[in-house]
């Protein structure tokens, strides 16, 4: 009887809990051994780095020395007994360094893509990198922040793992749970010499490039890293040795992609004096009507001279001619057209219509389209169980085909200054961004995206392609894009895509 | 003494002339009887709260919901009654360039009973449900018609009423479980962090009541002050959108008129929002137009 009442009181709270359940399942990733290690991913082409040797890291002691022996049994006792968080701990992180990584640099994106509010004199204040977390927080994470954000975050992880990859090889020092079998070991165990770690790597390597990314956030950037780090222990895959070499050579490479970015043209990217001189420009090509901020108070173009930045697969001729013709000009037959169906969907936009246009629309506070195919890649990386290096390399290969889609876009879009859809009276089921409006953003992002995800991945190249398109079109669902935007976005996404892939071929990979 | 009351009442219910209600008062249908109403409703904004910060938008400028409800209420016995209510709604705004949404919105039902009568005093429960009539999009904030949730509603309400002049004093107490809804999108943001998935939850609500007000044979009138907060949620972010994750918090205050000499009726409602949490400081007006008929 008394159990009785035990049951029905459990049942009772349970169904309680049942219906006011708020939990939302999100598909989890788990970890697993990779169909290849990529031994030979030690002699891959970096991309800031000139060669794994740049940097270094001390000889390692041998697993037979009182000293290997003596972190080793530091290692038991970490893993011997887990507590629930630390069990969690293991399994998030177990999931893949570059994966959870990349995971964290889009929910920073997320964090600080809006747009600064207006101040009380109308204007817009800058965000400032030296003053992180007041009103408004730097960075405005908008898609060519993000954009530039994910691609160092790529190349610093790529470039550190093969030179970590070189190292393995070089010392070829085994797990510790093959040193000694005793070691209580929670993920799979695959054929990596462990020195150094290169979960410790990805850690150091990430770390530093999103503390210059997001300054605001290093208290949380720096427990990412601390749990990172202990969760190798906990699982009892990495002595400390290995851990401590893998965070100095991470922080190095880090440090040398970074010095990259200090001169890549950003800095001049929100350069607003510019654009006087750029509409003169665009009109003197014959631009009648050019863009103009559709906010109130009138809001400065997103980052003008962001075109002017360096590209990571070609160089700055070669942006010029990777630039689309000019856009249709208002008042011309095929600018009537294009017009006339944004307004037709405006009156009967379907509801599948605004689902994709809703999907794709990866607006303010959102880690943005580079974001978007960000997740796309590096899930795709790991369901086809990659290696850490391995899908390094793919994130690198894509995010810098997406950083170099933005660059372009961003010239194409300046130098033609063309007008959005909501000049001639159009609305959106979205929201306008702010900046001029060929070629389209998603459509040049996308496209890129799916060409190196489709040379990556032939089976699904089709289905990115597909999905890319959709992507596209996803803006004139939404109001925003003349139809003409999106196709030249398209092709040049392809074409931009396409110097990714040439860089992928060979990269020494033979992938 | 007690024979008297009963008599009194009895007599009360059959005198009693046509009777619009609503989920929030103590009036009963009786049996076999249906009001059915048509109210239309505006509400505006201009101003409204991100978060604590009291702001305007010149994107937005004044936001405009217009509404359409076609209300039944139907008396299963003197003592229960069903109500349920149709709306269509239309959102507009007068800046900006975000394309205004309409569709049917959540179709409610409500079962009102009156479980405990003595003297001038009352006690009803009260149970809703209501649920998305059309696959609006819920998160579109400030534009949707909706949050597009299912919802299950317990309301407790207490009235007094004093038998000879008709004057009443109400207050009720809900509690709403608010479903999971999807979204179009497969990832979004709250509470600071990015959930790889479409399903959102939206926050469960509470709401209490105070009304004050005179019910006479023709005619009610009287004035309320509503509270309604989410019991969880996120903030708007500093300058974004809002979303259906957000802890929504409104103070309302308003008056209440109905006049319904016999079967037809018109009723009126006005309210002013006077604070609240990550919601528009809102005006609203509703006329309605009532008409009652006997099974």
């Amino acid at each position: 009887m008394k159990n009785f009442h035990k049951i029905l009181i459990a049942s009772t709270l349970s169904l309680t809990v049942w219906a006011c359940d708020k939990t939302i399942d999100e598909p989890q990733r788990v970890g697993y051994t990779p169909t290849s290690v990529d031994e030979k991913a030690g002699t891959w082409k970096t991309y800031v780095l000139t060669a794994p040797t740049d940097v270094t890291i001390a000889t390692p002691s041998s697993t037979s020395s009182a000293e290997y022996q003596a972190e080793l049994t530091d290692l038991k006792s970490r893993s011997a007994n887990l507590s629930l968080d630390q069990q969690e701990a293991v399994v998030f992180w177990g999931a893949g360094a570059v994966y959870r990584w990349n995971e964290i640099a889009r929910e920073l994106a997320a964090r600080y893509n809006v747009p600064p509010a207006s101040n009380a004199d109308g204007k817009y204040p800058v965000p400032d990198a030296a003053n992180p977390t007041a009103d408004p927080k730097f960075p405005f994470a908008n898609p060519p922040y993000t954009a530039r954000a994910l691609a160092y975050l790529s190349v610093a992880q790529y470039d550190a793992l093969v030179s970590a990859w070189s190292y393995k090889y070089k010392f070829k020092r085994v797990a510790p749970s093959k040193v000694d079998a005793t070691v209580r070991v929670a993920l799979p165990v695959s054929a990596l010499p462990s020195y150094p770690s290169e979960d410790a790597v990805v850690a150091a390597a990430s770390y530093t490039v999103l503390k210059a990314m997001f300054p605001g956030e290093v208290s949380f950037l720096d427990a990412k890293l601390a749990e990172h780090r202990n969760s190798r222990l906990w699982a009892g895959m990495n002595v400390e040795s290995d851990l401590a070499a893998g965070v100095s050579l991470g922080t190095q490479v880090g440090a040398k992609v970074m010095g990259r970015a200090k001169t890549d043209g950003m800095s001049a990217a929100n350069n607003q004096t510019l654009t006087a001189g750029m509409i003169e420009a665009a009109k003197g090509r014959g631009q009648t009507d050019v863009w103009s901020s559709q906010e109130t108070p009138v809001r400065p173009p997103m980052l003008p001279n962001y075109g002017a930045a360096i590209n990571w697969n070609f160089d700055a001729a070669t942006k010029v001619k990777l630039r689309p013709g000019v856009a249709p000009l208002p008042g011309s037959d095929q600018f009537n057209k294009e017009l006339a169906e944004l307004q037709s969907m405006q009156k009967n936009q379907t509801r599948e219509q605004a689902r994709i246009a809703n999907y794709w629309s990866d607006g303010p506070g959102s880690y943005t389209p580079p974001g978007h195919w960000n997740r796309a890649a590096a899930n795709a990386a790991h369901e086809a169980k990659y290696s850490e290096v391995r899908m390094a390399r793919t994130m690198a290969l894509v995010s810098t085909a997406i950083h170099d889609a933005g660059v372009c876009c961003w010239e194409t879009k300046f130098y033609y200054y063309t007008p959005r859809p909501q000049q001639y009276g159009v609305k959106t089921s979205i929201g306008l961004p702010n900046f001029p409006s060929y070629t389209s953003g998603h459509s040049t992002f996308s496209a890129a995206a799916a060409t190196v995800l489709g040379y990556v991945f032939p089976d699904k190249a089709d289905t990115f392609m597909a999905q890319a398109k959709e992507a596209s079109e996803s803006r004139v669902y939404g109001m925003i894009h003349f139809r003409s935007d999106c196709d030249a976005g398209l092709v040049c996404g392809k074409n931009i895509g396409s110097y990714a892939v040439t860089r992928g071929q060979a990269d020494g990979s033979g992938l | 003494m007690k024979k008297h009351v009963l008599i009194a009442a009895f007599t009360a219910l059959l005198a009693r002339p046509a009777l619009a209600q609503m989920p929030n008062d103590a009036i009963y249908m009786p049996k076999k009887t249906i009001c059915t109403a048509v109210m239309l409703g505006q509400s505006n904004w201009n101003w409204y709260w991100e978060n604590t910060l009291k702001r305007e938008n010149y994107n937005i400028g004044v936001h405009t919901t217009q509404s359409v409800n076609v209300m039944a209420a139907y008396g299963i016995t003197n003592r229960v009654s069903l109500i349920v209510n149709l709306p269509y709604v239309s959102t507009s705004t007068s800046a900006g360039n975000l394309l205004g949404q309409k569709g049917f919105q959540d179709l409610s039902g409500w079962v009102k009973v009156n479980a405990v009568q003595y003297k001038g005093l009352s006690l009803h429960g009260i149970v809703g449900v209501s649920a998305p009539l059309s696959d609006y999009v819920p998160n579109f904030q400030p534009m949707s018609i909706g949050m597009g949730a299912k919802t299950v509603s317990g309301r407790v309400l207490l009235n007094y009423k004093h038998p000879r002049t008709g004057l009443y004093v109400t207050t009720h107490g809900t509690y709403t479980w608010r479903g999971t809804i999807r979204i179009d999108q497969d990832a979004y943001q709250a509470d600071g962090r990015v959930y790889n998935t479409n399903k959102v939850a939206v926050p469960n609500a509470v709401d209490a009541d105070v009304r004050l007000g005179i019910l006479r044979r023709t005619f009610q009138t009287e004035v309320f002050a509503e509270r309604f907060e989410c019991v969880s949620g996120d903030n708007i972010r500093r300058n974004d959108m809002p979303f259906p994750t957000n802890n929504m918090q409104v103070t309302t205050v308003g008056m209440y008129a109905r006049y319904q000499p016999h079967k037809v009726g018109v009723n009126a409602r006005g309210s002013y929002v006077t604070s609240g949490l990550n919601m528009g400081q809102s005006t609203s007006f509703m006329v309605g137009l009532l008409y009652q008929f006997h099974l």
